[in-house]
């Protein structure tokens, strides 16, 4: 597959049900790469990130929106097509490097390619020239054990780039070094973005963040919902607090009144979690964490709530006097 | 494939190295199986073959000399028309003297005539007083061994000459299997026959070669029916033995396959190198049986006679065994979620 145009990302929206309501951990999400740029993916730990290279390497079909690279749309691929995209168009750098430790160096990055049909010497060949590109020549014959971490993610992005992938897809590529061994990764993205690859890495290391041609927060905006006003907040019954997949910025403690805490359901029913009333906080976990609203805070009645911001609500819980 | 494939059997060479010696064992153990059941079903033909006659008249409803113990008068056989017979006595005896005493079975034969066995070493019985025996005996050409306390001179040794999985059979003149076996002249079991028959006694019959194989070979069909058994549980456990291997080579490679098939590799390509791996173990562990066996088979006291085709069928059931037993593990490969290769270094 050639490609020829940027990555486009309308839409995207990708749900799970579990255990009987929907998780989404890519709601209506948009953006768009040029080839020659490096785009980072910036997020806490479940905003999302791997569930969105998983679908920009069509390792996932999303439940809706659209993915397109250059002339491929992705998101509609046939699922007998993946594979060949995946082997043809995307090159894959993982998190835990994920070498096979029984093979050294060449052989790792020659595996992909002599799996996929390419021929013996072609592979090696290619193999040598990529592990020349990333500096790694002289350690061919070393096996994941007696390398650095560094080098074996070096090691790493030398297999993604075997069958000259037009997309890279790298993920948390730094998070398991030290910062000399992380930059000779960045040094290496830089030069990578400069070949014209479209190239998407997830990460929550700021330390990428200079490199970025494009950031992607995978945080939801404050228009997704969720109320940030602080301090005394009065609501009549029936009326939502915050509703499941808000981003949570705020705890409540109830000065006066009845809130109902809900699961939203896949298909669309509610099931209560809790009752709450005056004297009792909710909807802590999320600001604290980092994570959007797993459930829904309905009034009950005509309810007084007070709203603080995580680090406030610390200290009350800490001197509540 | 192949490189993935040896490549891990190397990583992982003392599991490589303790499942083929356990796998090589099994194997041994069923190449011998083989060889024991083999000799079972050959013995009696042989033995009958030796004798070197088409038929046996017996009396009727006997299936066979050796299996059972019924006595005509020698005078029957006056009335027996054929182009070539002699008078045979099939009894047990047992064999001592200068031979360890074990028991074997007593065939009487007119010296010179039909029913004498082949000799391999000395020659055959001319007179009274001398006795050919199986080489399985111990004895050589010149002993002299005790047959029911009589003293008897060895003049020749016959070979794969043994009935009901290792009596051997010790022949004898036909005056002298009668005073052995009955203690009288005029009875014997039958006769030997070959070429046409014109007619019988009344009261007899003619049962065949064949047929007398197949009627000495009924008391062992327990035997060898255990021996099947033992046999489909060693292939059990061979199967057991490769499955186990792969299968947990497929689970530590869980992550190697995610890796693999999220970079694109089809799935014919990944459980083709598993597939490689169980046929590799097998065929090593068969390869390292068969040389095990060399040295099993003599220590056994019955004779192992391990047929030709042994050595092609055994490595092709195995291999058809290692695949059956690693699809297991190659169902673990298949289920492999690509996905997982984006879990962290912990997952």
């Amino acid at each position: 597959m050639t490609v020829n145009g940027p990555l486009v990302v309308e839409q995207l929206t990708v749900e799970f049900i579990h255990d009987g309501y929907a998780i989404r951990p890519l709601d209506d999400m948009s953006f768009s790469v040029e080839p020659g740029e490096i785009a980072v993916l910036l997020g806490p730990s479940g905003s999302g990130k791997t569930t969105l290279l998983s679908c920009l390497g069509g390792i996932l079909t999303p439940t809706s929106g659209s993915i397109r690279l250059g002339d491929i749309d992705v998101s509609s691929l046939p699922p007998g097509d993946l594979g060949e995209y995946r082997r043809t168009t995307v090159g894959f750098v993982f998190q835990a490097f994920n070498l096979i430790a029984s093979l050294n160096a060449r052989e790792n990055v020659a595996m992909p390619m002599l799996l996929n049909g390419v021929a013996r010497k072609d592979a090696f060949a290619r193999a040598d020239e990529l592990l020349t590109d990333v500096g790694l020549a002289e350690r061919a014959k070393h096996r994941p054990a007696m390398l650095s971490g560094g080098q074996q993610q070096r090691v790493a992005v030398a297999r993604g780039l075997g069958q000259h992938p037009p997309l890279l897809l790298a993920d948390e590529p730094t998070a398991s070094l030290d910062h000399i061994q992380a930059e000779g990764i960045i040094r290496l993205l830089r030069k990578l973005r400069d070949a014209g690859r479209v190239i998407v890495v997830s990460t929550h290391d700021a330390r990428l963040v200079p490199i970025a041609d494009k950031i992607v927060k995978m945080v939801p905006d404050e228009e997704h919902g969720g109320t940030h006003v602080t301090g005394e907040l009065s609501l009549a019954a029936g009326a939502s607090v915050f509703e499941q997949g808000d981003r949570a910025e705020v705890v409540y403690t109830i000065t006066s009144g009845e809130i109902a805490i809900v699961r939203v359901l896949a298909d669309g029913g509610e099931r209560e979690l809790a009752r709450l009333g005056p004297g009792r906080y909710f909807g802590e976990l999320g600001p604290f964490l980092g994570f959007p609203r797993s459930a829904s805070a309905r009034a009950v009645t005509d309810v007084v709530l007070e709203a603080h911001p995580p680090t406030v609500f610390r200290e009350r819980l800490l001197r509540p006097d | 494939m192949f490189l993935l494939t040896l490549r891990d059997l190397a990583h992982r060479w003392v599991r490589f190295v303790v499942v083929s010696v356990l796998g090589a064992l099994v194997f041994a153990l069923l190449f011998v199986m083989t060889g024991l059941v083999e000799q079972f079903n050959l013995e009696p033909a042989d033995t009958v073959d030796a004798i070197g006659a088409d038929g046996w008249l017996l009396p009727d409803g006997l299936s066979g000399p050796f299996t059972a113990t019924a006595t005509m008068s020698a005078s029957t056989l006056d009335e027996l028309q054929a182009a070539e017979s002699s008078a045979v006595v099939a009894a047990r005896t047992t064999i001592g003297g200068a031979v360890e005493e074990q028991e074997g079975v007593l065939l009487g034969v007119v010296p010179g005539q039909l029913g004498v066995p082949v000799v391999d070493e000395g020659r055959a019985i001319a007179a009274s007083g001398e006795v050919m025996v199986d080489s399985s005996t111990g004895a050589d050409v010149g002993d002299a061994v005790q047959l029911a306390g009589e003293s008897f001179s060895v003049v020749g040794i016959t070979t794969d000459t043994k009935l009901f999985a290792g009596l051997p059979l010790v022949t004898v003149s036909h005056d002298d299997s009668q005073r052995l076996a009955f203690g009288a002249g005029d009875v014997v079991s039958g006769a030997v026959v070959n070429g046409a028959v014109e007619a019988v006694p009344e009261g007899t019959q003619i049962v065949s070669a064949d047929d007398v194989v197949a009627a000495t070979l009924e008391p062992l069909e327990g035997a060898i029916s255990s021996i099947d058994l033992v046999r489909a549980l060693l292939w059990i456990l061979a199967a057991i033995v490769i499955g186990a291997v792969v299968y947990l080579s497929a689970l530590e490679r869980q992550r190697d396959f995610a890796v693999l098939k999220a970079v694109g590799t089809p799935n014919r390509a990944l459980l083709g190198s598993l597939a490689i791996q169980a046929v590799v173990v097998a065929l090593v562990a068969v390869a390292v049986g068969a040389v095990i066996q060399l040295f099993l088979a003599p220590r056994f006291p019955l004779r192992v006679r391990l047929p030709a085709s042994a050595y092609w069928q055994l490595p092709v059931l195995a291999i058809v065994v290692a695949l059956v037993a690693g699809a297991v593990g190659m169902r673990k490969v298949a289920s492999a979620d690509p996905a997982a290769a984006f879990a962290g270094a912990g997952a």
